[in-house]
């Protein structure tokens, strides 16, 4: 009963949001249906196949991807793109369905397993990431762990990451996918994150004295990118459903829009942390480019990983900076010895090409430009 | 004139950006006209003795005491060192680490103990060595206390810094030590001609840099 009013009232505050706001409505539904009934997650899960998906980079597109593979099985709902706190899980689940397939932020995941009791949940990856919330990798993971000890879902997980890995290997059911090391070294690996010894790398294969390693694996396949391992584990996640294997276009699991500004035929891409830079930077073909960086609370505060990136695979590119914290950039890049011109904002930035031009934006800047 | 930048144990200690901290000495020794070299040591590698100037940066626990049993016994205390967060600390007598109080490699006297809450957050100080103000970003549990006559390296004008006295690191000859991060020498140029000319034992000849003047003068301006 105080479920189906908190729905009524939910869905009015999302149609009057949108028609009289004109906004998309759905974060102030899932936010006002959790106000009116705190466990409206947990009984709108109930009844129905329920699929999560967490990491650091890569859980929106491959969250669509995986939605996309599971439609043919079912009807499903999904999160609205990005939408990954527990607001956004019950406005996702506001919709009936057979399945569901959910975005959920790292921290936020233990919570909505619980409440959402879900058949699967898929771990792309943990690096570091907006530290002034997560502060330390192993934290994140130390609670994803707890979780999945306690968990009746079947985890896959990419055990080349030893963050993940370490996660799942308590877990009562899971599938451990490996792409031979393909990734190389994890950048915050050094140390194992089950027993504090110092891990070994040989490539992107490890081996410690504990037991975590990613030489044995459940699946092992070969991908050279993030954007297509992603592919892979949501095919396997799908496959534990009865969903034969999908092929799909790999740009569309890079977060990438095409928009014209100006003259600037521009290429807009999501970066956000260390590890999606490094990502972004090594897709970067052309010769000029425009780097936006703003530090507001979902691009993290502190710049400083910047110093953690390699940029010089800019230099003698024409290249742009701007954004709220551009100088941040600026700086670390004339220590690099990549030359590049810092304006005061997109427009500026836009107007100093014509034709293709490779835009790296951070998460809020990206959303300002693709609206 | 030629001088070697030592990077220790970057893999362990370089949560927080602090490798910038080599990189952005090397080049303002370049401007200055002092040829740098920076050496990347790792948790496997002999520590050498030949450099001049020792960095530490910040750790996640495990890391943090990993580290600091590889370095034991070597002598920090004759060397010019700037060590940032965890790398600060396990300069200290005692620090605690996964819960634990930790032994320390004694070069600072000083002891750490966790805070009442994490330390997150942009930090200001007042450094009367260079009489300037240093800015960061800080990210830490640490309490540290320092013990009877030991300098801190500034008086915190924001944030927490050492999170006691309202002060923030320490100075001990030529070691330095800071809770500040970012990394520190990017955003304080002062900071990294001051330890330039400590390991090269004269003054430098003025760095024109103006971007980096003016990356310090607008963190400097916005954090109140």
């Amino acid at each position: 009963m105080r479920l189906t009013f908190a729905l009524l009232v939910a869905r009015l505050a999302g149609w009057a949001s949108h028609s009289l706001l004109g906004k998309s409505g759905e974060t102030i539904s899932g936010r006002v249906l959790l106000i009116l009934c705190p466990n409206a997650i947990s009984k709108l899960a109930a009844g129905r196949k329920v699929i999560l998906v967490s990491a650091t980079n890569g859980k929106t597109s491959t969250t669509r991807a995986l939605a996309g593979f599971m439609a043919t099985a079912g009807s499903v709902t999904t999160s609205k793109s990005g939408s990954n706190l527990p607001r956004g899980v019950a406005s996702a689940l506001m919709t009936k369905s057979d399945y569901a397939v959910l975005e959920v932020d790292e921290l936020h995941l233990p919570a909505v397993a619980k409440a959402t009791k879900p058949q699967a949940i898929l771990l792309l990856n943990l690096t570091r990431d907006q530290l002034h919330r997560m502060h330390e990798v192993k934290r994140v993971a130390d609670r994803w762990k707890e979780m999945a000890e306690s968990s009746n879902a079947t985890f896959i997980a990419d055990i080349d990451d030893p963050f993940v890995n370490y996660v799942i290997s308590s877990a009562k059911k899971s599938v451990r996918v490996s792409f031979g090391g393909a990734a190389g070294r994890h950048p915050d690996g050094a140390v194992c994150p089950s027993c504090g010894e110092y891990l070994d790398w040989q490539g992107g294969l490890f081996k410690c004295g504990c037991g975590l390693n990613n030489h044995y694996s459940d699946k092992q396949f070969e991908a050279d990118s993030a954007a297509l391992r992603n592919e892979v584990l949501a095919n396997v996640t799908a496959e534990r459903f009865g969903v034969p294997w999908h092929e799909v276009d790999v740009a569309s699991l890079e977060r990438k829009v095409f928009k014209k500004f100006i003259n600037a035929d521009c290429s807009i891409r999501l970066t956000k942390n260390p590890a999606s830079w490094r990502e972004a930077l090594a897709g970067v073909s052309g010769e000029k480019v425009i780097l936006i960086l703003n530090a507001r609370e979902v691009d993290g505060i502190d710049t400083s990983w910047l110093w953690d990136v390699d940029f010089s695979s800019l230099r003698g590119k024409h290249v742009v900076v701007t954004g709220e914290r551009g100088i941040d950039l600026a700086y670390r890049l004339h220590c690099e010895g990549v030359v590049a011109e810092l304006v005061a904002d997109f427009d500026a930035a836009a107007a100093k090409f014509a034709g293709p031009v490779e835009v790296l934006a951070a998460y809020t800047a990206f959303f300002e430009l693709v609206g | 004139m030629s001088i070697r930048i030592i990077r220790i144990h970057n893999e362990l200690l370089g949560t927080y950006g602090d490798r910038g901290n080599a990189d952005v000495l090397a080049f303002r020794a370049g401007l200055a006209g002092v040829k740098a070299h920076i050496v990347d040591v790792s948790y496997r590698d002999v520590l050498p003795d030949d450099g001049d100037i020792y960095l530490l940066g910040g750790a996640e626990d495990a890391a943090q005491v990993l580290s600091c049993e590889a370095l034991r016994g070597f002598d920090f205390s004759a060397r010019v060192v700037l060590a940032v967060c965890a790398g600060f600390q396990i300069l200290g007598n005692s620090y605690y680490a996964g819960g634990m109080k930790q032994t320390g490699l004694g070069i600072i006297d000083m002891d750490t103990v966790p805070g009442a809450s994490r330390f997150v957050g942009d930090i200001k100080i007042h450094s009367e060595l260079l009489n300037v103000e240093l800015t960061g970003f800080e990210n830490h549990g640490g309490e540290t206390n320092l013990n009877n006559g030991i300098t801190p390296l500034g008086r915190v004008i924001t944030g927490s810094g050492n999170g006691a006295r309202g002060v923030d690191g320490a100075i001990v000859g030529n070691v330095f030590g800071t809770y500040l991060h970012g990394p520190v020498l990017a955003r304080n140029p002062e900071f990294a001609d001051l330890l330039l000319e400590r390991a090269t034992g004269r003054a430098l000849s003025r760095v024109n840099d103006p971007l980096a003047d003016q990356y310090a003068a607008w963190r400097r301006a916005v954090i109140k």
